[in-house]
């Protein structure tokens, strides 16, 4: 699948392996951008014009073929387009704290940022922000969750807010259970996608919101999708503007009664000319995706133990962290960064899990369907020399 | 004047940016003080990834960074920084270390650390 990826031709020095922050872009998804920017650049919606049909139908095409990849009916009224997955989780919590005005939420300690911050900013302390623990082997402890669940009162308003995979951990969480727990309790229900979606077939039936990002499915920068149930159509948007009504008049206000209802002004449209050639991509290759992933998975779970490091959990999917025992993540990223391999350190924006696992932050490799295993391995060995290294500084400054 | 560069000759003569990271690890370890720098919220950098603590002691500046690179950079910095003029310490910027051919080193996350390292040495 290497040979899709332009990026691989013109920079081969480089070892890329930080897709989960963000993926290498497909072939077609640059031709695409390229091709609007220059030949198709129009605006979409009653334009009027030839050119601007043409990106209409680009719209609605992108749509179809979305619900055609995720299983989605009546696509018009559940996808949304976006920025990212970030706006995404925010109008999804913005929403629900418009239809309800205080609750409980519980969230994924292994959660990022973006999960959680809507929830806990200024403002928002009519919402109580519940924490779900994870199990012995990193997932999401689903047993705390229903503890939790029941030391709150029956009539609050409740909310599950999780994500399928941890940027962190790479574990994928029981989304199923997670459903039929939110369906138990009437609660409403927000996934975090991003981290699962280009690599796994996953059913997100039955959820209020779910969120992902192009940026990391081979696609563009800027674009995101927020999955919504119909029933929210039923409520004002949280960003009125161009393109969310059918008329508008000095006293009143029609809403359209599509997903258009919470696509405020000009989207990005060079990002989703490029979605329909993108998706067809996804839908060809996916089972070759998903073998990828679980196959380099295996391979990291069989070697890292070689590489003299101690994961912070095996890995199911996309990503594995590790914690140096000498030497500190920035001294290894930069190390790494000279010997043009590409990771990301830090506490990877999702600090609350983070400090429970690790005083310094951690070490991620992330990959995704182009890399290799030949990568993966030059990583570890390169990992080990650095671990040399720095080992031998260390003694000599004891 | 003193000339930055001038001062850490050895590394600039250094091509492979691993022996560079290796030259600057060693002084770091070397620069270290023989008293401690006091790792206390008031000597802390902000904006680091890594924790970088810098103290002014007996009327020099002194520092202690978790990462080995980190704290040989800051070293660096803050060896150059004591001896250099009273004028040299007022124009001491992010452009200076860009000037002298350090930028290289520091990828933007690491700049704003060093920037803000900059900023509290002056305070200091």
């Amino acid at each position: 699948m290497r040979d899709y990826f332009p990026f691989f031709k013109r920079r081969q020095d480089i070892t890329y392996l930080d897709s989960a922050a963000t993926s290498q872009t497909l072939y077609t998804v640059a031709e695409d951008q390229r091709d609007f920017m220059i030949e198709h650049k129009s605006n979409a919606h009653r334009s009027g014009n030839s050119m601007g049909t043409w990106v209409d139908q680009q719209y609605q095409l992108s749509k179809e073929l979305i619900g055609k990849w995720l299983n989605i009916n009546h696509p018009e009224k559940r996808i949304v387009y976006n920025s990212g997955t970030t706006q995404g989780l925010n109008d999804a919590a913005s929403l629900i704290m418009s239809a309800m005005s205080s609750g409980v939420v519980f969230v994924g300690i292994d959660s990022h940022h973006s999960l959680i911050l809507p929830w806990t900013q200024s403002g928002n302390s009519k919402w109580k922000v519940v924490f779900i623990n994870l199990d012995k082997d990193g997932r999401l402890d689903l047993n705390d969750l229903q503890a939790k669940i029941k030391q709150e009162p029956m009539a609050v308003s409740k909310v599950i807010a999780v994500n399928a995979v941890s940027n962190v951990l790479g574990l994928v969480n029981d989304l199923d259970a997670i459903k039929k727990i939110a369906l138990d309790i009437a609660a409403v229900s927000i996934i975090d996608a991003s981290q699962i979606i280009s690599k796994r077939q996953v059913d997100i039936s039955g959820f209020d919101f779910v969120a992902f990002s192009w940026h990391k499915v081979y696609g563009p920068m800027g674009l995101g999708c927020l999955l919504i149930d119909p029933v929210w159509l039923n409520f004002d948007p949280v960003r009125p503007g161009g393109g969310t009504v059918t008329s508008v008049s000095i006293d009143t206000v029609t809403w359209t009664d599509s997903a258009t209802k919470f696509e405020s002004g000009t989207q990005n449209l060079a990002g989703i000319c490029a979605i329909p050639r993108l998706v067809q991509w996804l839908i060809e290759h996916q089972n070759d995706i998903e073998t990828h992933d679980i196959g380099l998975a295996k391979i990291i779970n069989d070697q890292i133990s070689l590489a003299q490091f101690t994961p912070t959990s095996k890995t199911d999917s996309g990503l594995i962290c590790l914690d140096p025992a000498i030497g500190t993540v920035e001294d290894y990223t930069m190390m790494l960064d000279a010997k043009n391999i590409m990771i990301r350190s830090g506490k990877l924006c999702a600090e609350p899990l983070i400090t429970q696992i690790s005083d310094h932050g951690l070490l991620r490799l992330s990959w995704g369907c182009y890399t290799t295993k030949q990568e993966i391995e030059v990583a570890l060995d390169s990992l080990g020399e650095i671990h040399a290294r720095l080992s031998r500084h260390v003694q000599r400054a004891i | 004047m003193l000339d930055f560069q001038d001062m850490f000759s050895e590394l600039f003569e250094l091509e492979d940016q691993l022996d560079k990271y290796d030259w600057i690890i060693e002084y770091g370890a070397v620069a270290k003080p023989v008293f401690s720098v006091n790792k206390l919220d008031k000597n802390l950098v902000k904006g680091c990834t890594s924790n970088l603590w810098v103290e002014k002691i007996q009327d020099n500046i002194y520092c202690y960074g978790e990462s080995l690179i980190v704290q040989g950079i800051a070293s660096m910095i803050c060896d150059w920084y004591n001896q250099a003029s009273q004028k040299q310490q007022m124009n001491f910027s992010l452009n200076t270390l860009a000037d002298i051919g350090l930028a290289p080193l520091l990828s933007m996350g690491r700049q704003n650390g060093v920037a803000n390292l900059i900023a509290k040495i002056k305070t200091l």
